[in-house]
């Protein structure tokens, strides 16, 4: 019998598709993290309201985390600028020979913008304002 | 030169799991990795399994993932690819034996798009004239030999095989762009469909292992414009 047409998981990420596979991805790793954001927010501060329960409190301590704001913020910075890449293309495909040309602008606005989002957040957290 | 190579091996009648044979080949750097297929199978394991016909790049057969990418075996040198090889099968179709998979998935989905000239006249008594702009217009996409090297290193049609995947609409392109065609508006009510072009997410696997170095994905592009805007242009 022939094996299904199935592909696992990670044989899919082994395929070695380059520079707009890694964007895709990275589109929508950020995306579904957004939604876990704005998730956990909604639930947390459901639970402090109706019952003000402290296990609310600890999903604020996940989300409020160093590591969990550096990466929502890398998330909503990327997910725009990727999305206006993607939305452009669909738009003008004409632009689409420009593709590899859009990607290195894509990160020349998102590099610098995290980097200074990333400055100030880390000046407030040891200046502690 | 000694090239490394490792193997998908399959057999349908005696294996439950796929496994990997390696093999050690006498090569140069200017062989191809079908020439080394062909020794393998010619003097160490006649068992293995894989298509090709014309070994110059223009049936389509040999669409394999070589170092984990999608290439046609007959196009690919050592000097490409360096001294450790890796081959698989193209992904998504169901794997008949080692190299080997079932293409009539594939097939269905390029006969979805109605893939031949439809014509106004029934029996049309001189040529139908074309200026060289309007044959310009879809030249790129009349260079597909169907080897499915595109559609299989889709993410989209990796996980759904319903999706038309990226060979169909190329071939799409080429009737739906063509002035003398009449079926424009047919194929592009296939690909308004959540099956259609909605499922390319510019991922762009499929322009970088066309063998034919078609710009896959801006052909898709013209499409999706063609179908929001309604108008060919
Ligand atoms: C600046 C605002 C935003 C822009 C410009 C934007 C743009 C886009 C675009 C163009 C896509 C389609 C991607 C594709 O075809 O591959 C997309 C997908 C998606 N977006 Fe957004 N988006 C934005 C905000 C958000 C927010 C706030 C969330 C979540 C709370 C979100 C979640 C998602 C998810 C889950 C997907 C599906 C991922 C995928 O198809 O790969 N987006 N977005
Ligand atoms: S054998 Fe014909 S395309 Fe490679």
């Amino acid at each position: 019998m022939a094996l299904d047409r199935r592909v696992g998981f990670f044989e899919g990420l082994k395929y070695k598709g380059g520079g707009p596979m890694l964007a895709w991805i990275l589109h929508r790793i950020s995306g579904l993290g957004m939604i876990v954001f704005i998730s956990l927010h909604v639930v947390a501060s459901f639970f402090t309201q109706e019952m003000g329960s402290d296990w609310a409190i600890s999903i604020n301590i996940v989300y409020e985390s160093v590591i969990f704001q550096l990466f929502i913020v890398f998330s909503v910075l990327y997910h725009g600028i990727n999305g206006i890449r993607i939305i452009i293309l669909d738009l003008w495909p004409r632009m689409l020979r420009y593709q590899k040309e859009m990607t290195w602008l894509q990160w020349l606005v998102v590099i610098p913008i995290y980097g200074l989002t990333i400055y100030i957040m880390i000046q407030r957290m040891i200046t502690g304002e | 030169m000694k090239v490394k190579l490792k193997i998908f091996r399959y057999d349908p009648e005696n294996d439950k799991k796929p496994h990997y044979d390696k093999f050690v080949v006498e090569a140069e750097p200017t062989d191809r990795i079908l020439d080394l297929l062909e020794w393998i199978k010619d003097y160490q394991d006649g068992t293995i399994s894989y298509r090709r016909s014309c070994a110059h790049g223009v049936c389509g057969s040999d669409a394999m993932r070589i170092n984990g990418v999608n290439r046609l075996a007959c196009k690919v040198l050592v000097k490409d690819v360096g001294t450790k090889v890796t081959v698989q099968p193209i992904l998504g179709l169901p794997i008949e034996k080692d190299l080997i998979v079932d293409m009539e998935p594939f097939f269905d989905s390029y006969k979805s798009v109605m893939p031949y000239f439809v014509g106004g006249e029934e029996n049309p008594q001189k040529e139908q004239l074309q200026s060289p702009e309007d044959r310009e217009r879809f030249d790129d996409t009349t260079k597909c030999i169907l080897c499915a090297a595109c559609t299989t290193s889709c993410p989209s049609f990796w996980a759904n095989g319903e999706y038309v995947g990226p060979a169909a609409m190329v071939n799409a392109h080429r009737f739906i762009f063509d002035s003398r065609d009449q079926a424009a508006a047919e194929r592009l009510k296939v690909l308004n469909d959540q099956y259609g072009v909605y499922r390319c997410h510019t991922i762009f696997n499929c322009t970088d292992a066309c063998p034919r170095e078609i710009q896959v994905t801006q052909a898709i592009g013209d499409l999706k414009k063609a179908i929001a805007t309604s108008r060919l242009d």
